[in-house]
């Protein structure tokens, strides 16, 4: 008898164990949504007289977080890399579009939301480099794209080296005239030409 | 004393014994709790061949070795059945079609399917996909170097036809 009800209990608590995990993250879900709503109604008060302003600044913030992302590459360092990329990625989900026009907004999410997915994946993939530059890649499309659309608040430079990715070429945005490979790192560190000049 | 002994033994006998039931009757009580499965028998019009086509000779590749986990139709082994594999597989799918799904493509907006399809490429060439633990259990799964051409450059035309399509 005492037996049955031990087993009882054990296949209960299994129940209710993965009962409450689910539930859990029902929860979890709920606040997530909750904490950005408010996080966005807050934007929202400060943004009305500061409108363009703020917009640059925020653009200028993900190019930023671009560069220091390309120029940890031109250094070989993964771990850096999956840093600089989740901040990235921070800095695009926390951009205040406020300030945009509707189709604006449409272009940046356009461009954001698979610019995200490739600094998430810098960011889960410290240790293997290769894959992260492959994502670097991708994202500097992104990233050259977001440039001429909104402007990058300052001079930046299309770089391309014809040597990556087999011959195949690869090309990234720089903040400086001087070529610094962010594919090839220290092996190739000089590889690249400037392509075009975006003020 | 040598009695007292006998009977430790026994009461140890009787303890593994219980444990044993007790993990029996946990194993037999989990059964109870299948994941919904995977398997929409239908093709979406948001299907990625509705938007590039795919030839029948990749269809079989990626049939065997992708849909399963990035799909809205796996092809479920026997072991489904049995807990905690069945959980195993479903959060295995649920993360695959979190990262890419072939059936929901068309919802991806163009910027996303032309990454997504640089990353199919990216991830045959590199050994990432399909996962080791996936192609140990399927042997269907263990692309030949033929079939890895024939899927990259597949990724290839389908770029190609979605860029020119994006332009006109």
């Amino acid at each position: 008898m005492k037996k049955i009800i031990f087993g009882i209990t054990i296949s209960a608590i299994a129940f209710t164990a993965c009962n409450s995990d689910k539930s859990k993250s029902d929860i979890n879900q709920n606040n997530m949504t909750k904490d950005t709503s408010t996080a966005r109604s807050q934007t929202n008060d400060t943004t009305a007289v500061i409108k363009e302003a703020k917009a640059t600044v925020s653009i200028k913030e993900i190019v930023n977080n671009y560069l220091q992302l390309k120029n940890v590459f031109t250094k070989d360092n993964s771990t850096d890399a999956a840093t600089a990329g989740t901040t990235l990625e921070a800095a695009f989900t926390n951009f205040d579009n406020t300030s945009l026009a509707a189709d604006q907004k449409k272009t940046f999410e356009d461009i954001a939301d698979d610019a995200r997915e490739h600094a998430e994946h810098i960011g889960k993939n410290g240790g293997n480099i290769a894959h992260q530059r492959e994502h670097f890649e991708m994202l500097s499309k992104d990233m050259y794209d977001l440039v001429k659309a909104f402007g990058g608040g300052q001079v930046l430079y299309k770089d391309f080296c014809p040597m990556y990715n087999k011959g195949k070429g690869a090309f990234w945005i720089s903040e400086t005239k001087e070529i610094k490979n962010p594919y090839l790192g220290k092996d190739m560190p000089t590889c690249g030409v400037v392509k075009e000049t975006m003020k | 004393m040598r009695s007292s002994k006998r009977n430790n033994e026994i009461t140890r006998m009787n303890l593994k014994k219980k444990i044993a039931l007790a993990f029996l009757i946990a194993f037999a009580g989990i059964q109870f709790i299948q994941p919904v499965h995977n398997k929409s028998g239908q093709v979406l019009t948001t299907d990625i061949s509705k938007l590039v086509s795919i030839p029948d000779s990749v269809q079989v590749v990626l049939k065997n070795a992708c849909y399963d986990c990035h799909s809205n139709n796996t092809n479920y082994p026997w072991y489904s059945n049995i807990q905690p594999m069945g959980w195993l597989l479903a959060n295995h799918i649920k993360e695959g079609k979190a990262v890419l799904n072939f059936s929901k493509f068309g919802n991806y907006s163009s910027r996303k399917q032309l990454s997504k399809l640089t990353g199919i490429a990216n991830s045959i060439k590199d050994d990432n996909m399909p996962l080791s633990s996936y192609k140990w259990m399927h042997k269907k799964a263990r692309l030949t170097k033929d079939e890895k051409t024939l899927i990259i450059n597949w990724v290839q035309q389908s770029k190609d036809s979605l860029s020119a399509k994006k332009l006109h």
